[in-house]
């Protein structure tokens, strides 16, 4: 059972959970003291070890409940069709389960006379595999599966299309040809016992069949998941399609968050020069009054202050989703975040972020703001609304194609900003070949901007930010 | 080193009633929590939204185990000398100025300076004794001859250094003082951290405790925690409320309401003699469970359709 725990651990692990072996050493101590009876106490008495956010628990819970209720689907309901006799067992995992009862073997009569003529049958009726599958003991059926799988290296499965081969393997290693043999062997003979033998054999087949399946998710799902995610954060985010959409939801809300933990913390200097005198006095008392050490005050920084302005127009109009989104994100988890979003005209979108869940926002966002672009107009509002606030704390972030439609681009407006800003940053979703291009204005804004970038990718953007952060620390 | 026995944690079962007795209706995953935490001598980190009876656990497990709880409340800027120890300058230099005179006769027929100080040696570093030792709670902890719980309350409000100075205390239930040396913990307390979830709590932080995520209780489990903490309301009244409560938890609020709100407001309606819920009713007391003027707002509007479900039995 200890190897039992150390497997489901790894699962756990495939499944983004992080469980290290201090903590596997915890769950074996829980393990020993809670004991394996009682199965809710078990699962509760892990999760407290083994996931630390209430998000790890759910995917625990889950994991769980795959991992220890491999019960066999009872196959012992078909047989009591046939025979009439009335056989019935509650589903049970394994390890939990106190075994069915040593009963004789119920082998049923045309198979009993057609083995009678014909030792090798018997002998293969009596072997353990055929006796398990007589005697619907799904113990030992459960037993020789997972020995079978142990050595078919059943755990490296990672693609469904593997899931054929193992199921074959997995048989082999059973020995289901002898089976197979002997249905063949009966066919010849046209034996009334072909159907029950062909019986057996199929339900053989679906249990082996169950088990792989039931590994696979277990085992590759979690693997496959990591797969989709790292795929998803290197496509051009305007290809990404819709059926994916929460998915990224998911992957830019952890980045946000990892980004905002990475840079929470680092918010306090030491600033030399101003004498904590209180503190410098009072340390000095053990030392008769004399002042050995200095203390300087603490300055607590001022928090940066992000000001980020999004265009939602239409030729941007696949990018501004997830970049709201990303913007969303932000504003759960730092905490001065404005947000902005024009295309003709501007304005800020803070509060509608707040009140609203993250499709809503977008969507109400979108249909305010949404429209042809007038980068200078838009430039307009913003510096009625925010110039004020600008100071040498601000960065400002202005994600955008720059494409004007050839109207005014009141560059003067962005160099105000960039004059008084601590940092004026400008992504722009178009690769840098394209810009100055048509009506893009980039160039022009370019010289306003303290650092620009392209844009297109969730690394990308993680990277710039992540940049973005440090410097505003 | 360990707690000394104690049949009321013997197992999760006689917790459970334990705590009942106490008047705190627990699940049996808290009743868990508490009980490992017991026998593998861990801390328990408590998470959950605010007013689910994290820091009442750690009361409650202090009342039934009839031993001290020493409380540490966290707040940015809390450092050690708050939280751990700090000299008695005072005491220090009172006793250096009274001593001064029998030092004389000490050193008295001394031949040189080289004499004085060897006599001086000789009685080792006396002001940095634990005599001279203010013990703040954490240390006070470590000190109890018959344990402890130790409740640190709201660690997520703490610096993030703060959170490093823990780790030696919670793995090992010792204290490093550099004057003086290691300070093991006479018996090992039984530690419960509370946190609300403002910042993410570390990573070793959190492996070296339990992780105990308390949420908003069932309808059956906060009908139980209502009948034993206001025990007059009757049971029709009960369930209307509790499942009003419930229904107001789905909505979309700045703060949902808690079981401590909910307590608070069966108590109000009993005060008004209420024995139903009806809408003028729930209007004028609104405020007792949200404590937002756009909470109040927002559910004012939906009050009709909250409260058919819970009136219609």
């Amino acid at each position: 059972m200890q190897s039992n725990l150390v497997n489901f651990i790894q699962v756990l692990r495939t499944h983004d959970i992080r469980v290290s072996p201090a903590e596997t050493l915890d769950a074996m101590d829980v393990t020993r003291t809670l004991g394996y009876a009682d199965r809710s106490l078990l699962r509760d008495g892990l999760a407290m070890t083994l996931a630390k956010t209430p998000e790890e628990e759910a995917v625990f819970l889950q994991c769980f409940d795959r991992y220890f209720s491999q019960s066999l689907a009872d196959f012992a309901g078909g047989e009591a069709a046939g025979d009439g006799t009335v056989a019935d067992e509650d589903a049970a995992s394994p390890g939990l389960d106190a075994g069915p009862e040593g009963a004789p073997s119920p082998v049923p009569a045309p198979l009993a006379e057609a083995a009678a003529g014909d030792p090798q049958l018997q002998a293969l009726l009596e072997a353990p595999l055929m006796q398990a599958l007589l005697q619907n003991d799904r113990n030992t059926l459960t037993l020789a599966m997972g020995r079978a799988a142990e050595r078919v290296g059943l755990r490296q499965i990672q693609m469904f299309t593997q899931k054929g081969q193992f199921t074959r393997r997995m048989l082999d290693e059973l020995g289901e040809e002898h089976i197979r043999q002997a249905v063949i062997e009966l066919e010849k003979q046209e034996s009334p016992a072909l159907v029950e033998m062909q019986r057996y054999r199929d339900i053989l087949r679906e249990q082996v069949r169950d088990y792989v399946e039931r590994e696979y998710l277990l085992h590759a799902g979690g693997r496959n998941q990591q797969f989709m995610d790292d795929i998803l954060s290197r496509t051009r985010l305007n290809n990404i399609e819709h059926m994916y959409l929460h998915k990224v939801h998911e992957l830019v809300r952890k980045m946000a968050r990892k980004l905002a933990s990475r840079h929470a913390r680092r918010r306090r200097t030491f600033k030399r020069g101003q004498l904590d005198m209180g503190r410098t006095l009072r340390r000095g008392i053990p030392h008769d009054g004399v002042m050995f050490t200095a203390y300087w005050k603490k300055v607590r920084r001022e928090k940066p202050q992000i000001l980020a302005v999004c265009d939602v127009s239409g030729s941007v109009a696949a990018y501004a989703k997830f970049l709201l989104l990303f913007l969303y994100s932000l504003q759960d988890v730092l905490p001065r975040v404005r947000s902005f979003a024009f295309s003709s005209h501007l304005g800020e979108v803070s509060d509608l972020f707040v009140q609203h869940p993250v499709e809503k926002a977008i969507e109400l966002v979108n249909w305010k703001y949404g429209g042809a672009t007038d980068y200078g107009s838009s430039l307009l509002d913003f510096a009625a609304l925010a110039l004020d606030d600008i100071n040498s704390n601000t960065t400002v972030i202005i994600l955008g194609d720059a494409r004007n439609n050839n109207g005014d681009p009141k560059l003067e407006i962005l160099r105000s900003i960039y004059q008084r800003a601590r940092q004026v940053i400008w992504l722009n979703p178009e690769s840098r070949r394209a810009w100055g291009t048509g009506d893009s204005e980039m160039l022009r804004y370019q010289s306003a901007c303290h650092f620009t970038a392209e844009c297109n990718n969730l690394k990308q953007l993680e990277r710039i930010v992540d940049q973005l952060l440090k410097s505003t620390r | 080193m360990k707690l000394e026995n104690f049949p009321q944690l013997a197992s999760v079962q006689q917790i459970e009633q334990g705590f009942e007795s106490l008047g705190y209706i627990c699940s049996p995953k808290i009743a868990t929590a508490v009980f490992l935490a017991f026998q593998l001598r861990k801390p328990i980190l408590v998470e959950g939204p605010p007013g689910v009876g994290k820091t009442e656990l750690a009361k409650t497990t202090a009342l039934l185990l009839e031993t001290p709880l020493i409380r540490l409340q966290c707040y940015e800027g809390l450092d050690e000398a708050k939280a751990l120890y700090e000299w008695k300058y005072g005491k220090q230099l009172l006793y250096t100025q009274v001593l001064k005179e029998k030092l004389g006769d000490l050193l008295h027929g001394a031949k040189d300076l080289a004499e004085s100080v060897e006599r001086l040696h000789q009685f080792g570093d006396i002001f940095y004794s634990e005599d001279f030792l203010e013990p703040r709670p954490l240390l006070k902890a470590m000190q109890q001859e018959r344990g402890a719980i130790l409740l640190i309350d709201e660690v997520d409000k703490s610096d993030y250094e703060f959170e490093s100075l823990l780790l030696e205390i919670l793995s090992d239930y010792q204290v490093s003082i550099p004057e003086i040396g290691t300070v093991k913990a006479r018996t090992s307390p039984m530690v419960f951290l509370t946190s609300n979830n403002t910042r993410d709590i570390s990573d070793a932080l959190k492996r070296r405790c339990l992780h105990l995520y308390i949420p908003f209780p069932t309808v059956e489990l906060e009908e139980r925690i209502v009948r034993s903490r206001v025990p007059d309301v009757d049971e029709h009244l009960r369930h209307q409320l509790v499942e009003f409560v419930h229904s107001l938890r789905q909505l979309d609020l700045r703060k949902a309401p808690a079981i401590s709100e909910t307590i608070d407001w069966a108590r109000s309606l009993l005060l008004l003699h209420a024995d139903h819920l009806d809408e003028e009713l729930v209007r004028s007391t609104l405020n007792v469970l949200l404590k937002f003027e756009d909470d109040i707002e927002a559910a004012g509007g939906e009050l009709r359709k909250l409260l058919r479900p819970a009136a219609g039995d």
